[in-house]
């Protein structure tokens, strides 16, 4: 599995994406630009400049049209991904922390910073996937939170709810439509921060990665705990694998939060758990920093991570991956076959 | 003696995982269809990406046959 270094950011990576097609990744850093990449080689296909600060987040339509944006500058941005041309500054009075489309891009959610004098919110924006099109100015839905500030949102299936991470370690169930909270539970330790939600292809079940050292996998429709990940670290984000039934995680401290010294300070790999068995099977390394997102190829050939240290390192699947299956999963594929 | 022990150890981590890959594979045998019965019923496409893929294609290919008869 040799990786290919993407050395285009000049400070920490904050969030990657692929696309649907898995030929492009997109990676948003502290700097204050977009990079989209072409996955095989690691070739820049575009930067994407206007933020005027640290940009947190990124997301990209299903058909590679546009790319949305969330930043410290208070903004969220829609972009055409091939002239690189900003189509529309939505303004915010803080950062925002998440940006994600639903399933059929119609509409982009966004987690908005909590600060003094404003709640933290998720507002909902109306999109068109239309490079041409006006966009629409107005928020459809404002999702106020005021429990516990959420950190981290996205669209279920169907796009019937917004499942939201908060920084007290719950997670909500909203109704897509109305905003109305319909659950909340805490599925983590108290007040250790969700710091990730990824979801499985056909978005029915999520990952969550918690500062915690937990990553758990929860069904949509009931908030369920289905699984849980034990790390050994404070985790950053958790992606979910197709064709194969894994999870990476990612995370890591920081060598100047660490205060204990162990042998192996910092700890920064990619863990990789069977989704199914939540056992470990294996790490990688070569980041120098903690991993701050990874990233699962959505056709399943690779996953990228991104990291403190300014690197995001992409990863081909090699054969010894694929044909890795407990004894189990091959007595199932036997008598499938 | 002490074979045995390992081995009846064995079947039982083996019979723990096929329990746990039959509960798995029932709740998304179930998920998936509860899901596909709702996008019936809402008169959505069963794969919402395809649709939208399959749109795009379209008007692209439209675009094409638009700039030939401009030429």
């Amino acid at each position: 599995m040799r990786p290919v270094l993407l050395a285009g950011h000049e400070r920490a990576l904050t969030q990657i994406k692929y696309n649907y097609d898995g030929d492009l990744i997109f990676s948003t850093a502290k700097d204050q630009h977009i990079c989209a990449w072409f996955a095989h080689n690691g070739e820049r296909l575009g930067t994407y400049h206007g933020h005027q600060g640290a940009i947190w987040t990124v997301d990209v339509d299903p058909t590679s049209t546009i790319l949305a944006s969330g930043s410290a500058d208070n903004t969220i941005r829609l972009w055409d991904i091939k002239t690189g041309k900003c189509l529309k500054t939505w303004e915010f009075p803080t950062a925002v922390k998440r940006v994600e489309f639903n399933e059929d891009a119609t509409k982009l959610l966004g987690v908005t910073e909590k600060r003094m004098g404003h709640l933290g919110s998720i507002v909902v924006l109306d999109v068109k996937v239309d490079v041409e099109a006006e966009q629409n100015d107005e928020k459809v839905l404002t999702i106020v939170c005021d429990e516990s500030k959420a950190t981290v949102a996205g669209w279920s299936y169907l796009s019937k709810y917004i499942i939201a991470g908060h920084e007290d370690g719950s997670i909500s169930q909203y109704d897509a439509k109305t905003g109305d909270l319909l659950y909340n539970f805490s599925i983590h330790e108290l007040n250790q921060p969700i710091v990730d939600i990824q979801w499985s292809k056909d978005r029915t079940y999520f990952i969550t990665a918690s500062k915690d050292k937990t990553a758990k996998l929860v069904s949509a429709k009931d908030l369920e705990v289905l699984k849980t990940y034990v790390a050994d670290t404070p985790l950053n984000s958790a992606t979910i694998t197709n064709k194969k039934d894994f999870v990476i995680l990612g995370g890591g401290q920081a060598a100047m939060d660490v205060t204990r010294t162990s042998a192996r300070q910092g700890k920064f790999e990619a863990r990789f758990y069977h989704k199914i068995f939540e056992d470990e099977i294996g790490r990688v390394r070569g980041h120098f920093g903690p991993l701050n997102t990874v990233a699962a190829d959505p056709t399943g050939k690779g996953y990228a991570s991104g990291g403190e240290d300014g690197y995001v390192r992409v990863h081909q699947f090699d054969k010894g991956y694929y044909d890795f299956l407990y004894e189990v999963e091959r007595e199932r594929q036997n008598k499938q076959a | 003696e002490d074979a045995d022990r390992v081995n009846s150890a064995d079947v039982a981590v083996v019979e723990q995982r096929r329990r746990i890959l039959e509960e798995w594979n029932a709740w998304r045998a179930v998920t998936e269809e509860e899901v596909a019965e709702e996008r019936d019923i809402m008169g959505l496409p069963m794969d919402p990406v395809e649709e939208l893929i399959r749109i795009k294609t379209e008007q692209l290919a439209l675009d094409d046959t638009e700039e030939k008869v401009i030429e």
